[in-house]
């Protein structure tokens, strides 16, 4: 059984997406990627913020009056969320999603205080109730969003499901946060190129994987610079500013979710962002505002 | 010879300590990292030695006997 | 376990946990895909001493594994030895040698059930020759940590093997063996594995070199061996060295050391390079006598066997019960070709004396010996 790699490009989440795995002919290779990309955007509609029928746009729309039945997926997801709240110090909060409001990256323009003081006060991840299968989120305007790790967990699910379908050697790509199922064909592990924060056609380095998943969170996804300075869409919590020690972190790990919490997380931490990521035990790539890069166990190449 | 069979296991043991997780293995399943080997490239070596010097075993047993003129 | 200046496990461990939680995002476990093969190999060795030639032998064997179902696979092979050549009655003589052509065939086979943290091999081994034929058993298992870092391994062996001489020194003669082994395998770092293997092994029977004058073994013989094996991979290279020691005594009070060490080079292209040397060192049996003979009798006679000395004291002559050290120098050249086959050429050269053993003296009064391999082999995978 001689097998090939066959190449599934697609978009979803708002990001260019893709799938690469090993298959004996196109048409096997085909049932299995359909089947993956199916979950992701089943997720996608799942958790959307904006579709209406999506059950995170009903617990948001129910806000400051009703508690919200939930299924047995959201809640272990918000379980994870609550998890990294307490493992981030309270910087990981998935309720800041409101802060957009006030943060439009299509516009540079840094808000006044005045403007971010009342979102600021609907930031709060430990006033939401999440016991007995339901969530009440206590006031009008809260809202939670699965953005810090929605991407990365569906990135999971379909990379599971091509591992169940017998899938050995291929990848889930999804806008950059990649669940592996396998090395190439010859064995060897993939290459893949972390992006240059500063340079969208550029790559800072090339990292070998071949099982796990890598995530990457940084600076230059949604921002804008004035001044020289830039403002990024990652906003701490308690100040609603955007953090700034970081350009980019990339993190090497068994789960993609895992890998872009830990990677998100320490973003957030900025000078603390470190040694939380040794903390973590994972595989890291990370280069700072200066450019400066910090690695810990990861193979491949890097230019300096 | 007594003190390398008590060291060497309490070695090992001990060596090991800051466990490797997982998806660190990528290079451990390298064949050139296992103890296989090619099989029969290891039983030549085994069956020259065997036939011109004293010692025999160490990796194996069941492996049957020999001539070995 | 771990040093003072690392950072707790405690967030590490939690995150993970708290990930793995989450509906579907790992595949259940599996079992690793089984390959199957089949190989072909072929061996040329010759030996020579004292400038004369002595034995040479051609050696074809094939070797098949393949997987039967999803948690058992099946593995066999077939060698067929043709030797031939001049053996030494006593010490290194050569004239006075008996020339021998003979050709061993043997086979084996095993099979190996998976469970999920272990496996179970039984297996079965014969061989046959003009004069001798071996019969052999063994069962051996493993058991794997959850982490799978470590692995226990377990083995019990047995063989019966008759000897029937040609020149009828003996007739219908046994010989019985029965061997244990525990080791473990330790993953250390990302880039390092290792392996302390321990066996031993009980005979009892017939020993003696029937081709050998006096040659009069005890009839029992306990071995035992310490096997330290350790593989690392180097970064800056991609190569792999594979190094090894192992202990071995015995009842014949030999004591032996092995040191050897390979080094994988992988080129590119498919190509790796596999430069290999071997040390080798032992003591010499209790009974073994040097080629100083018998005053009044002279060769091959032992000293004292003309003043009545018991015909059936322990003696032998043979040159593998002396003090001597050995080394090997090789070099195996491999080329995979696509994702299914690989070929290989090997080339050793080996050479045997009693002076270079190492610690004490060797066995003096031996011509070294010296020997060449070739091997070419072929594997297909599938």
């Amino acid at each position: 059984m001689v097998e090939q790699i066959f190449r599934f490009p697609f978009d979803a989440m708002a990001s260019r997406c893709e799938i690469r795995l090993a298959a004996v002919d196109g048409y096997v290779a085909e049932e299995l990627a359909q089947a993956a990309i199916a979950e992701v955007r089943r997720i996608e509609r799942t958790y959307s913020r904006y579709r209406a029928d999506s059950i995170v746009s009903r617990i948001n729309a129910a806000a400051g009056r009703d508690r919200v039945e939930c299924d047995a997926e959201t809640l272990q997801l918000l379980a994870y969320a609550d998890h990294l709240y307490r493992a981030s110090g309270g910087l990981f909060d998935i309720t800041s999603g409101v802060l957009r409001r006030a943060w439009d990256f299509r516009h540079a323009r840094v808000p006044a205080p005045e403007e971010l003081a009342p979102l600021l006060a609907l930031v709060d991840w430990p006033a939401v109730q999440h016991e007995d299968g339901g969530i009440f989120l206590p006031r009008a305007g809260m809202e939670i969003d699965f953005g810090g790790f929605g991407k990365e967990y569906a990135a999971d699910r379909a990379g599971a499901l091509l591992l169940q379908g017998g899938v050995r050697h291929g990848y889930v790509n999804l806008g950059g946060d990649m669940r592996f199922m396998g090395p190439q064909l010859d064995g060897r592990a993939w290459s893949i190129g972390i992006q240059d924060p500063r340079k969208p056609d550029g790559i800072v380095a090339s990292i070998a994987v071949s099982q796990g998943a890598l995530a990457t969170s940084g600076d230059y996804e949604r921002f804008f610079d004035i001044d020289g300075k830039r403002y990024c869409h990652v906003l701490n919590p308690r100040t609603g500013m955007p953090v700034s020690h970081w350009r980019s972190v990339s993190v090497l790990a068994p789960l993609a979710v895992l890998g872009g919490s830990v990677s998100t997380i320490a973003m957030l931490k900025e000078d603390e962002g470190l040694s939380f990521l040794a903390a973590s035990g994972l595989a890291y790539f990370a280069i700072d505002s200066a450019g400066q890069q910090y690695h810990h166990s990861i193979s491949g190449d890097y230019a300096s | 010879m007594r003190a390398l069979i008590l060291i060497a296991p309490t070695l090992l043991a001990l060596a090991g300590c800051a466990t490797v997780q997982p998806w660190e293995k990528g290079k451990l399943a390298k064949p050139e990292m296992t103890f296989g080997g090619d099989k029969l490239d290891t039983r030549y070596a085994d069956h020259v030695y065997t036939s011109r010097e004293a010692a025999s075993g160490g990796a194996g047993v069941g492996g049957g006997g020999c001539g070995c003129n | 376990m771990t040093t003072s200046r690392q950072p707790p496990q405690e967030l590490a461990a939690s995150l993970l946990a708290a990930a793995l939680l989450l509906p579907g995002v790992q595949a259940l476990a599996d079992e690793p895909p089984q390959n199957g093969s089949i190989s072909l190999r072929y061996l040329d060795y010759a030996d020579r001493q004292a400038g004369l030639e002595r034995i040479r032998a051609h050696s074809p064997s094939v070797a098949v594994t393949a997987p039967v179902a999803s948690d058992w696979s099946i593995e066999g092979t077939l060698t067929a030895d043709d030797v031939s050549g001049a053996s030494p009655r006593y010490h290194t003589a050569v004239s006075g040698a008996s020339h021998m052509q003979d050709e061993r065939k043997a086979g084996d086979v095993a099979v190996t059930r998976y469970f999920r943290r272990g496996t179970l091999t039984a297996g079965a081994a014969y061989s046959t020759e003009h004069d001798y034929v071996s019969r052999a058993l063994s069962l051996n298992g493993t058991v794997s940590s959850e982490d799978n870092n470590t692995t226990w391994a377990f083995g019990l062996a047995g063989s019966r093997d008759s000897i029937d001489p040609v020149n009828h020194v003996v007739v219908d003669e046994h010989k019985r063996t029965v061997s244990v082994l525990a080791g473990v395998t330790r993953v250390l770092t990302p880039n390092d594995i290792g392996q302390l293997t321990l066996t031993r092994t009980n005979g009892d029977g017939y020993f003696n070199d029937p081709y050998k004058l006096f040659d009069n073994r005890p009839r029992s013989r306990r071995q035992n061996t310490v096997l330290l094996r350790w593989n690392h991979y180097v970064d800056a290279t991609g190569g792999t060295t594979r190094l090894g020691y192992r202990y071995y005594s015995d009842s014949y009070r030999i004591r032996a050391h092995t040191l050897s060490g390979e080094y994988v080079q992988p080129l590119g292209g498919g190509w790796s390079v596999v430069p290999e040397v071997r040390l080798y060192t032992q003591s010499a049996a209790y009974f073994y006598y040097d080629p100083v003979y018998d005053g009044t009798l002279g060769p091959p006679f032992p000293p004292g066997f003309s003043s009545g000395a018991g015909p059936d004291r322990l003696s032998s002559p043979d040159q593998r019960l002396s003090g001597f050290g050995a080394v090997t120098v090789g070099l195996k050249v491999v080329r995979e070709i696509g994702k299914l086959w690989t070929v290989d050429v090997k080339v050793e050269g080996y050479e045997q004396r009693g002076s270079w053993r190492l610690f004490h003296d060797g066995s003096p009064g031996l011509a070294p010996l010296h020997a060449r391999m070739f091997q070419v082999g072929l594997t297909r995978r599938w």
